[in-house]
């Protein structure tokens, strides 16, 4: 059987601060549908690899190819656009809108209708808008908002923000969605409630690439798991054979008490 | 045709207050109208979009002017004056946005600053084409396939504008565009990461406000048949800011009620206490500041939400949803 093409594939990847290197010369690659938990101690480079996948910032050297195309050099609203969308650590909602509206921006790549439509009103920008607003509804829903769906951005918890920052991406139709330490700052239940999600993503044939701190938590999700250390690859395999790599545990996981192993 | 209704009764209604009043208060009710105009336009840019520009003002400067030299010094007709002025504005704004919408706050708010001082001195140092300090007079509106325009008549030509003007930036704040800009201002990093061109929502909130900016100045225009550069000045842009902080930041009718409550407010206290009404205006705006910064429009949720038991349990469920959490 021949090997399936990856979705995202990253060659070479670099990154430098100044004369620190954080990232050094990585090769990654995610698959249709599956989940990739990305992990490492603090320094690792999870964070600078994240974002420069997320297109936040720009590699020194080497390439990301998102279904054949290179995103080298590409702004960062334009890997929404291809069908890359991000989760924040730290929830960044829209303040000044809704729930529904903060769901709606994520569609705003889908959009196609001109600013001319909008002023004169044509059936299409009314239908497009009323479009979106449905779509914006059945996210809400998926992620179990629907009972706030009215209500201001501010009354929501902070776990319910996380849900509405991942409602938000769903709404941009991605092919790869990236979560950045969707855990973090979660109760346990929150959290069982948010890999049930996550895996309802990935069964829609979402890729998933996740960087997370809470070990238990990633390494019941992910399929596959690639470990970083001082920004290079040490280890990658399933979650069982990342936990009894010899060099995973000297880096890392001899500090941490493992889970579900 | 149930969207037109309203829309055409405001017509009608606006207009026709027009012709019952004499050449003083058509006077007042259109630079009343002019100014809820531009209020409007500045709400989008600054309320929404959160642009801190000060240049609003110098676009409104730029319409009259444009139009004026067009039909006097160029001679054109008419329309093709309207047309290129309009152009001319919306060229202005680009030039003026590239580069100052790179610029954040502060310093959005300095190169703004710095652009509408420019736009003086050009007036004052504008020779024959600019009419210099005294600026430009003695023109008036052309007449139109025969017609002349005047009296309660372009009182309704403003009245147009002043409708057109809400409908476009009623329509722009609820579409995708609206939501772009206030992601772009909320969350520019998060704005970006959903798909947003943040850079490109902001020279174009500026550019189409500024261009609307525009056309109410070439409307002006011909409202004291005078452009000079004082009229434009720096002082009427802080006016502009001070009628939608009091208003209500972000909300299109908070623009109207600061803009009526600002500009016929002088009207009332001038008899009273004569010049000193600026003294009032700082008070109420530290006031507004202090204590409501939703502006009038605040006021006014919070009276609604204590009057209507339907408001009153929306903002129960806020509180429930908190506790939820």
């Amino acid at each position: 059987m021949a090997e399936p093409t990856p979705l995202l594939q990253v060659r070479g990847l670099t990154r430098r601060f100044g004369g620190l290197l954080a990232v050094s010369d990585l090769d990654l690659a995610v698959y249709p549908g599956e989940i990739l938990g990305l992990i490492g101690p603090n320094g690792a480079g999870k964070s600078t690899t994240f974002a420069m996948i997320a297109g936040a910032i720009a590699p020194s050297a080497g390439e990301i190819f998102f279904k054949g195309q290179s995103l080298t050099g590409q702004p960062t609203h334009a890997f929404a656009a291809r069908g890359i969308v991000r989760t924040f650590q730290h929830n960044k909602p829209f303040d000044s809108m809704g729930i529904e509206e903060n769901v709606m921006v994520g569609m705003h790549t889908q959009i196609k209708h001109g600013l001319w439509q909008v002023v004169l009103g044509t059936a299409q920008a009314r239908a497009s808008e009323r479009a979106a607003r449905d779509k914006a509804r059945h996210w809400i829903d998926f992620v179990g908002l629907s009972e706030y769906a009215q209500a201001p951005v501010g009354t929501l918890s902070f776990g319910q923000g996380r849900l509405l920052e991942i409602a938000r991406g769903l709404a941009a139709q991605p092919e790869l969605m990236l979560f950045d330490e969707p855990a973090a700052g979660l109760t346990s239940a929150e959290c069982g409630r948010l890999a049930e999600i996550i895996r309802g993503i990935a069964a829609q044939g979402i890729a998933v690439l996740l960087i997370e701190h809470d070990m238990p938590f990633l390494m019941a999700l992910a399929q596959r798991v690639v470990v970083l250390n001082f920004g290079e690859k040490i280890a990658q395999g399933s979650p069982v054979e990342v936990q009894s790599d010899p060099a995973v545990v000297a880096a890392y996981l001899g500090q941490v008490k493992v889970g579900h192993a | 045709m149930k969207r037109t209704w309203p829309w055409l009764l405001a017509l009608v209604l606006l207009s026709g207050v027009a012709f019952a009043m004499g050449s003083y208060q058509n006077d007042v009710y259109r630079k009343l109208l002019l100014w809820i105009t531009l209020a409007l336009g500045y709400n989008f840019l600054f309320g929404i979009a959160g642009q801190v520009a000060f240049s609003h003002f110098s676009f409104y400067g730029l319409g009259a002017y444009s139009v004026v030299i067009g039909i006097t010094y160029l001679g054109w007709p008419l329309p093709l004056a309207i047309l290129v002025s309009a152009a001319f504005c919306m060229a202005v704004a680009l030039l003026v946005a590239i580069p100052a919408t790179r610029l954040e706050g502060f310093y959005l708010a300095l190169a703004t600053l710095a652009f509408a001082q420019l736009f003086i001195v050009l007036l004052n140092e504008g020779g024959q084409v600019t009419g210099g300090t005294g600026g430009l007079a003695n023109y008036r509106l052309p007449d139109m396939a025969g017609f002349r325009i005047t009296g309660p008549a372009y009182t309704v030509v403003i009245v147009v504008l002043m409708l057109s003007t809400l409908a476009i930036l009623l329509r722009l704040d609820r579409s995708h565009f609206g939501r772009a800009c206030r992601a772009a201002r909320d969350n520019p990093e998060a704005a970006a990461a959903m798909g947003v061109d943040v850079r490109r929502t902001r020279i174009l909130a500026y550019t189409l406000t500024s261009t609307l900016a525009g056309l109410a100045g070439m409307v002006y225009a011909f409202v004291d048949n005078t452009v000079n550069p004082t009229i434009f000045g720096l002082e009427n842009v802080f006016l502009l800011l001070f009628m939608i902080i009091i208003g209500g930041i972000g909300r299109a009718a908070g623009a109207v009620v600061g803009a009526v409550l600002l500009y016929l407010l002088p009207f009332v206290l001038s008899p009273l206490i004569g010049h000193h009404h600026a003294l009032v205006f700082g008070l109420v705006m530290v006031l507004v500041v202090l204590f409501q910064p939703k502006g009038l429009m605040g006021v006014w949720d919070a009276l609604l939400a204590r009057r209507s038991p339907v408001a009153r349990n929306h903002v129960d469920k806020g509180a429930k949803v908190q506790a939820h959490g």
